[in-house]
């Protein structure tokens, strides 16, 4: 490793540019970016997606596609050599030995067939020529730097007994096992739990510290940047649009678009309550299990997997309940279970009054129009084979409201206008509109119906930034406009709070913590609920 | 200040802005048939089959103008292809460059076979006979009216053998054009049985799922279980040999269909299992919407993509089989005429050797299976390209 003053750049990036053949044409997705990483400094690019920033990563590590093509006055220093002169071969021997990447998914980038000892010894045994032995000793130490709990063990399994942030780790422990002088870490925890996030984040930070790395940092999220970073390049549409320290851009932004996208952080609160009380819906120890088999294939037995366990629930009409929960606690099947979509096991619901719980799915039909659910994914959540017009329509023909094709339409139109989107789109199909637009088109659908209750399950967590924002002001003009109650599930506390009256804490098919947004989000009772609060809101622990 | 920064001091305003970048003026739609067909016209083998298709269902449609002479009437047995050429060689009057193609009478020369002593048979350079198109012919009805054009006669309305003869004199090309008919009419009529069939099970069991899914499915694998050559077999003895060539027909297609549903039903079991558990057909029962709604308008369309793929790869298979079954004097009983019956008189490896022309609707077989491959990898690519 050569010794450089501390002066000099380790990457000294120039007019990054980067081009995409496609069908007619060329697309620049990056145009003119630079930057530069420091020794024991972290640079981090933020942008929304398709903004570019994870192609700028990759032209670095010269590990495009084939139809990329660079452009011709792009200028990278690595060190002070000129990385476009390397060789393929020169190039290869650099990646993972002095310059290292993270992907964002832990699952995939694995190889599920080999113990983790074995792939991280592969790294050590490819650049370093250790012996097997020698290698598999370090592979212990190595994961012992990242905080895996008895290495010792851990080294002898496989990734899948590891869970998600575990799996992180050994990414990190692989891409640190040369000492490299560079990691890039393009979106590595976007893919992990909120708590586990924020564990990551801080081992990656003490990493670099420890061993004087250089951290390109790849993001969506303001909060990490602001934590983690010393330079921030925002960039858009593949251009840097303002670049400088983290705390000027943050307290005093120059460009429009770092400023749409600081004020894009979900704020405000929930309208407030109009009069009262009546339960729109209530849902007394509800349970929902299923069967589990084991053993043999002849003699196996069933064990009972409780998903939701005997939870109660109370919607006021005009109210927003919050369901926040880390993913596999049970939320999004509770609330289907309450909206009688999937079976549940036991337990009451009673929806304006009428018990709804032992209906069937036709005995339900009368009451399909006034409760309406929007999906976290609105790209599945869409039928691609319809028009938006008919996509609406259905909830319309179906429960016989409008009373005839003219009104009908007019009923869509109206439906298109509430959630923001032109009503002269109706012959269109949803492959022709963005995740966030498709997302107003779900809502659309829910309120062409006119219900009373909405399930919003995770409707914006798909979604970028900017049109989170925008999704959140629609969900709260309609409340205001229709009086509609939510039940919102989410495991993005910063959305609760801006949307949500009370909130309930669910872990593992349990209530943990329920109470008002203001007392629970401030005050949290339980560690869960606080190790949630503080992972949302300061990442810091 | 700038009038740039004085509109983003309304974040929400200019957010909000942002979605009126939809066009508003365009509600021209760009239907799911008009993208795939986008994405078709770039695959060069799709298009390539896809125009051989075309080609091959006009010619088997209007086989008997196609078709140069009459498959059933014989003339010189096992006579070789005539020579088509644009020149004329020798110093006879006609000799030098022609315009029009022509071809030359196929005579015995004087010279012997130094093996069989059979006289060599050879191309007559001293008279050419020129071609026309859409000349008068044979004698044959169209759709019940009388017609004699062809696409192609030789002027003098001496028979045009392009690819030969049989063992009995039939003209190889006639007979193969002729012979599309059968050949494919068994395919489609089969494939569309199997669609039909195979369609509504694998929807109906794997929307209904559960223990009738699972009993369903046992069936069938017995049925994709059960061999196939041996059916054919005992169907062959079990059919009288008088029985009339319609019948055998329909028998032949019932065989194919019985066992051919099968697999196809199981790949639409498997696409509706997972379509069922997509957002979209949950948002469809969340408004109210009852299975045969669910089925016919969300599930059915997004089958159908799978379905037509499998149609068109499924085709070749069948023609195949045909030609298979024909040639062991299975399939279709003459005086019809298929591609697997005329492959029939290529059995003898002495036959092939003497007169290799008589192996010719191998190269039908060969152009027709290609041509629904190559459309269906094409269509596959379109419709599903991930």
């Amino acid at each position: 490793m050569t010794e450089t003053t501390n002066t000099l750049p380790l990457i000294d990036a120039q007019n990054v540019g980067v081009s995409f053949k496609v069908d007619g044409g060329i697309v620049e997705a990056v145009r003119d970016v630079s930057f530069t990483v420091h020794r024991g400094k972290t640079t981090a690019l933020v942008g929304e997606s398709g903004s570019g920033k994870s192609v700028t990563a990759r032209a670095v590590m010269r590990l495009l596609s084939k139809r990329a093509k660079v452009a011709g006055n792009t200028r990278i220093l690595f060190d002070g050599q000129d990385m476009a002169k390397l060789s393929p071969n020169d190039m290869r021997k650099m990646r993972g030995n002095r310059i290292s990447m993270i992907f964002q998914e832990p699952m995939s980038s694995l190889n599920p067939i080999y113990k983790i000892g074995a792939q991280i010894s592969e790294v050590l045994i490819l650049h370093q020529k250790m012996t097997r032995k020698d290698a598999w000793a370090r592979s212990i130490e190595l994961l012992a730097e990242v905080r895996i709990p008895d290495p010792d063990m851990r080294v002898n399994q496989y990734p899948h007994q590891l869970s998600g942030g575990q799996r992180q780790r050994v990414m990190i422990a692989m891409a640190l096992a040369n000492r490299p002088d560079v990691l890039i870490a393009d979106e590595p925890t976007t893919a992990l739990d909120v708590t586990v996030q924020a564990e990551i984040l801080h081992l990656i930070d003490d990493l670099k510290t420890k061993f004087g790395m250089g951290v390109i940092l790849i993001t969506h999220d303001l909060t990490v940047v602001r934590q983690f970073a010393d330079v921030v390049h925002v960039m858009q549409h593949g251009e840097v649009r303002e670049s400088g320290p983290t705390e000027e851009i943050f307290s005093n932004p120059q460009h429009a678009y770092t400023r749409r996208l600081l004020a894009s952080e979900p704020k405000g609160v929930a309208n407030p309550i109009t009069d009262a009380s009546e339960t729109v819906l209530q849902g007394d120890k509800v349970r929902v299990q299923y069967m589990l088999r084991k053993g043999g294939a002849f003699r196996g037995t069933y064990h009972p997997l409780v998903a939701v366990n005997d939870l109660s629930l109370n919607l006021k009409r005009g109210e927003t309940l919050g369901l926040v929960g880390e993913s596999g606690s049970g939320k999004t099947t509770f609330g289907q279970a309450l909206m009688r979509l999937i079976h549940c096991n036991g337990g009451e619901i009673s929806f304006l009054g009428d018990r709804i719980e032992t209906h069937d799915r036709k005995a339900m039909q009368p009451y399909r129009s006034r409760m309406q659910i929007v999906f976290q994914d609105p790209f599945s959540s869409l039928n691609p084979r319809m028009s938006v017009r008919q996509i609406i329509e259905e909830g319309l023909i179906v429960n016989g409201i409008g009373t005839n094709a003219a009104d009908r339409f007019e009923r869509m139109k109206q439906a298109l206008r509430d959630s923001g989107m032109p009503d002269t789109i109706g012959n269109r199909f949803p492959h022709e509109f963005s995740g966030g637009q498709r997302q107003r088109l779900a809502i659309a659908r829910a309120i062409a119906l006119e219900p009373e209750f909405i399930l919003l399950d995770e409707p914006t967590s798909a979604l970028d930034l900017s049109v989170q924002a925008q999704i959140i002001e629609l969900l709260r003009k309609l409340q205001r406009e229709k009086g509609l109650s939510y039940l919102f599930i989410s495991h993005d506390l910063k959305v609760v709070r801006a949307l949500c009256h009370r909130v309930m804490v669910m872990q593992n098919g349990n209530i943990v913590e329920e109470g008002p947004v203001a007392q629970v989000l401030v005050n949290p009772k339980t560690d869960y609920t606080k190790r949630l609060v503080r992972a949302a809101f300061e990442i810091a622990t | 200040m700038t009038p740039q920064d004085q509109t983003t001091l309304v974040p929400d305003a200019d957010a909000e802005g942002l979605d009126s970048r939809l066009s508003t003026v365009d509600t021209q739609n760009q239907s799911y048939f008009r993208l795939v067909w986008r994405r078709f016209r770039r695959s060069t083998p799709g298009m390539i089959g896809f125009s051989l298709v075309v080609l091959l269902l006009t010619v088997a449609f209007f086989a008997n103008f196609f078709a140069p002479v009459n498959p059933k009437m014989p003339h010189d047995g096992f006579a070789p292809p005539d020579q088509i050429s644009w020149f004329v060689p020798g110093d006879g009057p006609e000799a030098g460059w022609r315009l029009l193609p022509v071809t030359f009478p196929i005579v015995e020369s004087e010279t012997l076979d130094p093996v069989t002593f059979q006289p060599l048979m050879g191309p007559d350079y001293a008279n050419p006979r020129s071609l026309q198109f859409f000349a008068k012919g044979w004698d044959y009805t169209f759709l019940g009216i009388p017609a004699s054009r062809h696409f192609i006669q030789s002027s003098d309305g001496t028979p045009l053998h392009i690819l030969g003869t049989d063992k009995l004199g039939r003209d190889i090309l006639s007979r193969g054009i002729v012979g599309s008919r059968i050949t494919l009419a068994i395919a489609l009529v089969s494939i569309t049985l199997i669609t039909i069939i195979g369609t509504l099970v694998g929807i109906t069991s794997g929307y209904i799922g559960g223990r009738f899914d699972m009993w369903f499915q046992r069936f069938v694998e017995i049925v994709l279980a059960f061999p196939q050559l041996p059916l054919y077999l005992a169907l062959a003895s079990l059919i009288p040999v008088t029985a009339p060539s319609g019948l055998f027909l329909t028998f032949v297609v019932l065989v194919i269909v019985g066992l051919g549903w099968a697999q196809l039903s199981r790949e639409v079991r498997g696409k509706t299992m997972s379509l069922r558990q997509l957002d979209y057909v949950r948002a469809a029962m969340a408004v109210g919407a009852g299975d045969g709604r669910i089925i016919t308008r969300h599930i059915l369309p997004n089958v159908m993509s799978h379905v037509i793929v499998a149609i068109t790869l499924g085709i070749p298979g069948i023609v195949l089989l045909e030609s298979f079954l024909g040639f062991l004097g299975f399939a279709v009983k003459p005086p019809l005429i298929s591609w697997g019956l005329m492959l029939q008189d290529a059995g003898t490896f002495s036959s092939i050797g003497s007169y290799p022309w008589i192996l010719s609707p191998v190269g039908f077989v060969l152009l027709t299976v290609f041509a629904f491959n190559a459309l269906g990898d094409g269509l596959r690519d379109a419709i599903d390209p991930y």
